[in-house]
């Protein structure tokens, strides 16, 4: 059978994943929780946010795995989070992007049925324009990514999967 | 020797604020253990002809969620499809809804965009439905008629690349 072409793949660096759950609030919780975060210019490479489900709030975000403990610290400190509020963290995670031509809800139900046979875990999906993307296990990206190669036709020329150079905003300058 | 290029830009740069308005918002819910069969429906051929403008899910320990934004005459498609094969734990219907999404040249490597996207809806009291972010794009799903409102605001916050 014919492979679905995709016009891209790319993975990210190990990150770390943090959900935060609770009841309604008056809080903005996904303003305070960026604030913090921008108080320790930690930055959000993933982020979902849905304030209805099930009479639920959720916001989940991926920071790199470096920030972890400063993130969990600043999360449990009292006052931060409304009360009530649920933090589940997940160590090790990763990021897999894949750009389809067309055709998004198929390429994403067949990597959806692909990976729960090779029990690869879906933490999280979140769309672009051009992307969708895939928050998944870091220790089983690299069988994750095996699976859509399988799966998929990439471009011949196609770009290296694994960032090469590591950018980051800062307004501070590093000396030699 | 290492060279290190530090940039900060004050004003956090946008390429401008797209729209896609009358959308229907689709929330559904299943168990974790329905995700092989949850992807089977959507690997059917029957919705490839859906164009959802933005997919969003979440994951708790025992259900995932979620979210998709369409137009009108599509979700009634993924309804159907929804209901044909199994039921999920929870089904929510919105319409109408929009989207704003923008992109910007470093948004990918650099913190405080979320904070000012989500700051300055919030002091405007604009509601987010839902939203998502990855790569280097915001995208924000808002009730219909908060969406003069907020891309002023976002206008303000951000700076548009004329």
């Amino acid at each position: 059978m014919e492979k679905l072409k995709v016009g891209g793949l790319k993975q990210s660096l190990e990150l770390c994943q943090f959900d935060l759950k609770g009841v309604h609030s008056s809080e903005k919780i996904a303003s305070k929780v960026s604030k913090l975060l921008l108080s320790q210019k930690i930055n959000m490479e993933f982020l979902t946010y849905y304030p209805h489900r099930n009479s639920c709030h959720q916001l989940t975000f991926c920071i790199s795995q470096d920030k972890f403990s400063a993130t969990s610290e600043i999360l449990k400190k009292e006052g931060s989070l409304p009360v009530g509020w649920e933090i589940n963290s997940r160590g090790q995670v990763g990021i897999i992007t894949i750009f389809p031509h067309q055709s998004a809800i198929k390429i994403l139900g067949v990597i959806m049925v692909s990976w729960a046979a090779q029990s690869i875990p879906i933490y999280g999906i979140a769309t672009s324009l051009s992307a969708i993307s895939f928050v998944t296990d870091y220790q089983l990206i690299d069988k994750a990514i095996e699976v859509i190669q399988d799966l998929f036709q990439l471009p011949e020329d196609h770009a290296p999967l694994k960032p090469e150079i590591r950018y980051c905003q800062s307004d501070i300058v590093k000396g030699d | 020797m290492e060279t290190i290029a530090v940039y900060w830009e004050p004003r956090i740069k946008t390429y401008g604020f797209q729209r896609i308005t009358d959308l229907a918002l689709i929330e559904f819910s299943y168990a974790l253990s329905d995700i092989k069969p949850l992807g089977e429906i959507f690997s059917k051929d029957d919705l490839k002809t859906l164009r959802p403008k933005f997919i969003l899910s979440q994951v708790t320990n025992h259900e995932i969620s979620f979210i998709f934004c369409l137009p009108l005459k599509e979700s009634k498609g993924l309804r159907t499809s929804l209901e044909k094969t199994s039921s999920p734990t929870s089904y929510r219907y919105i319409h109408p809804v929009s989207i704003v999404f923008f992109h910007g040249p470093h948004f990918g490597d650099r913190y405080g965009i979320a904070d000012a996207t989500f700051s300055t809806l919030s002091k405007v009291g604009i509601k987010i439905l839902a939203s998502g972010c990855s790569l280097a794009s915001v995208f924000l799903v808002l009730a219909q008629n908060d969406i003069d409102k907020a891309e002023e605001a976002l206008a303000e916050t951000f700076e548009v690349a004329k």
